[in-house]
């Protein structure tokens, strides 16, 4: 995806004196909350939505077959189905916030067990490669901007266009060939966890942390790489090198904070593809993770399932929003008030 | 058309064109051209290599891998051009006027927009064929609907810039009408930068839709589709490990050129228009939200 970042925001400017804590923070806090609160709000709809517009009737499953139509209408009665579809919401909402997804219709384990159990796969494997992509990306970027122009900076503007062309899954095929088929190093399938075995769990997440590292990688090293270009131009960093200061210290301490603003922001925007990632590199690499339930859940059509995955990687995508927005406030003091 | 001419100009432009033209070909005409019946089974020949008869080889049932591909091509490109459609036929109405419509309207569609940007494309499109029923259709309807953010930012932020645009003033008090200055002075400037978007959109779709074909999502099993194909050389990586590379280069040329054009299409026209604003109003998290640019006629009451 060819997205560039050309300025965080109109009139960012450099980084400066903090800002004055207290009525600042509390604006700040009012104006995430007007963003936030309606989108919170509005994203939990559409997941109860999608609960209500399935054709399956839960009261029918619940019953079986020799079902007569008293006992559907006093089950719906009983489950609330009857009540008008605001009411049903507030309550799947209320129920959810205490941590009951409801139970699945086939397995009656409940959806917040089944999440629970799973989750911890998906967080490490994300969080492992989003610091991957950090890391390396920024790494890469930050070398084709201090070399900008020569042949390393067009390596590796060449490289990021040709690596966005390929999916997460594909990359993690490939690694599968490599490292698993060809050269036998590391396992092609499977997962342990971290406390049982940390050396395991290391070498059964490393190729699919890798494969999702990838893409959002290429994104940080082409943020990061424009941004720095232009902050490396700035009359600061001129001033900077006229005072004597070494290179290492006009990148690390100058110029590397007010550039990562774009390279963290188009993080924090792709991470719900990352999540989407997660759940198809986890089938190349027979993870037990959510991917596999929502994939199970969605062809057995159990809804309470789908719904309880989704209302909770929405969450983890508006907690790493807000996350990335703390993040770019830390970063850019100025920008905020 | 200056633009398209200019960007014709370009190499890269023609390579990109030219192979689209292939893909686009193939998508017509792939299954009827192909060498052999996609779901033929030839049990003498499980899982070989390349050869004179199998340009690239079969897979694990026998079937000629190079006709499942050319087959497939229909499915996988009707699919992302169905996402596209639909992303583009919400996003760029919404975001054109969110810009007209007023406070409420442009402050309501952010919301909205802000909402489906939080909801995580590939596990919302498993979760849609969990309701309305496992049809690729349904599916990549709303990965549309997931890629009209895209299409709304962009849409908004070119038009709030060339709405508060000098000319346009004048048009106002010249007395056009509100429709004429949207049709010519609005519409034809932002036209370049909603054609780039399409092109990186077309590029996304691509890869989401073979990655939900590669999950199994929408597809009834002999159907051919690229991430199918994906799908069964990972079960026998370790028999034909060089299996993925002819499916893995079909997704990556066609999503290539669609970032190439896209590329292509943003520079010529940034020589034209003084600037395509870029891409950063979709990533941009926190300058667009509040009243901070109200309306553009805001401040002519008289218009």
């Amino acid at each position: 995806m060819a997205v560039t970042v050309e300025a965080v925001r109109p009139g960012g400017g450099l980084v400066t004196a903090r800002p004055r804590a207290g009525s600042a923070t509390a604006r700040r806090l009012g104006r995430w909350a007007a963003i936030y609160v309606p989108v919170v709000v509005a994203s939990t709809f559409v997941t109860f939505l999608l609960g209500s517009l399935s054709n399956a009737n839960p009261a029918a499953s619940v019953l079986g077959d020799n079902a007569t139509p008293q006992d559907i209408v006093r089950i719906n009665h009983v489950l609330g189905l009857d009540q008008p579809l605001l009411v049903q919401y507030g309550r799947w909402v209320s129920r959810a916030l205490q941590g009951d997804l409801g139970v699945s219709y086939f397995t009656q384990i409940p959806v917040s067990t089944s999440i629970g159990q799973r989750l911890p796969v998906d967080l490490s494997l994300a969080v492992l490669a989003i610091s991957l992509a950090l890391l390396v990306g920024g790494a890469t970027g930050a070398l084709a901007a201090v070399r900008s122009g020569s042949w390393i900076d067009r390596g590796v503007t060449w490289v990021c266009s040709a690596g966005s062309t390929v999916p997460a899954f594909v990359v993690g095929i490939g690694l599968v060939v490599v490292f698993s088929v060809t050269f036998k190093l590391l396992p092609s399938s499977g997962y342990v966890g971290l406390t049982d075995d940390p050396v395991g769990w290391l070498e059964h997440i490393a190729l699919p942390a890798v494969a999702l590292s990838i893409e959002p990688g290429i994104w940080v090293a082409r943020q990061l790489r424009t941004a720095l270009v232009d902050v490396l131009d700035q009359n600061y960093v001129t001033g900077a090198v006229v005072r004597g200061l070494s290179g290492r210290r006009i990148l690390f301490v100058h110029a590397l904070r007010n550039a990562a603003g774009p390279a963290i922001t188009v993080l924090g925007y792709y991470v719900p593809v990352i999540i989407g990632g997660t759940v198809v590199t986890e089938t190349v690499f027979s993870l037990p993770g959510l991917g596999q339930l929502v994939l199970n859940s969605a062809t057995s059509r159990d809804v309470p399932v789908v719904q309880g995955i989704l209302l909770v990687t929405s969450a983890l995508v508006i907690a790493s929003n807000l996350f990335v927005n703390a993040a770019l406030g830390w970063l850019r003091p100025g920008v905020n008030r | 058309m200056k633009i398209i001419r200019r960007a014709l100009r370009l190499r890269s432009t023609r390579v990109a064109l030219g192979l689209l033209t292939v893909i686009a070909f193939l998508a017509a005409f792939g299954s009827a051209t192909a060498p052999y019946d996609p779901v033929h089974q030839d049990v003498a020949h499980l899982l070989a290599g390349p050869s004179g008869g199998h340009w690239l080889g079969t897979d694990y049932l026998g079937r000629d891998v190079l006709s499942r591909l050319m087959a497939g091509t229909r499915l996988s490109v009707l699919s992302a051009l169905e996402a596209v459609v639909v992303g583009l036929a919400i996003g760029a109405t919404t975001g054109l006027a969110s810009v007209f419509l007023g406070r409420t309207f442009d402050y309501l569609s952010n919301r909205v927009n802000d909402t489906l940007m939080t909801l995580p494309t590939i596990v919302f499109a498993v979760a849609v064929t969990a309701v309305l029923g496992n049809r690729l259709v349904q599916a990549m309807f709303a990965v549309g609907v997931l890629l009209a953010p895209m299409f709304f930012r962009v849409t908004r932020a070119a038009t709030l810039q060339y709405a508060q645009a000098q000319y346009v003033e004048v048009a106002d008090l010249l007395g056009a009408s509100r429709a004429h200055v949207i049709r010519v002075h609005v519409l034809r400037k932002v036209m370049p930068t909603v054609a780039v978007t399409a092109a990186s959109a077309a590029a996304a779709a691509l890869l989401t839709v073979s990655s939900l074909t590669f999950l199994g999502i929408g597809v009834v099993p002999p159907a051919p589709t690229w991430g199918g194909v994906l799908s069964s050389d990972l079960a026998y990586l370790s028999l034909a490990p060089w299996a993925p590379i002819a499916p893995a280069a079909m997704i990556m040329i066609t999503v290539g050129a669609l970032n190439t054009l896209a590329d292509s299409i943003r520079d010529s026209s940034r020589a034209d228009l003084d600037a395509v604003p870029a891409l950063s109003t979709i990533t941009d998290v926190n300058s667009e939200y509040g009243h901070a640019y109200g309306t553009p006629h805001a401040d002519h009451p008289a218009a």
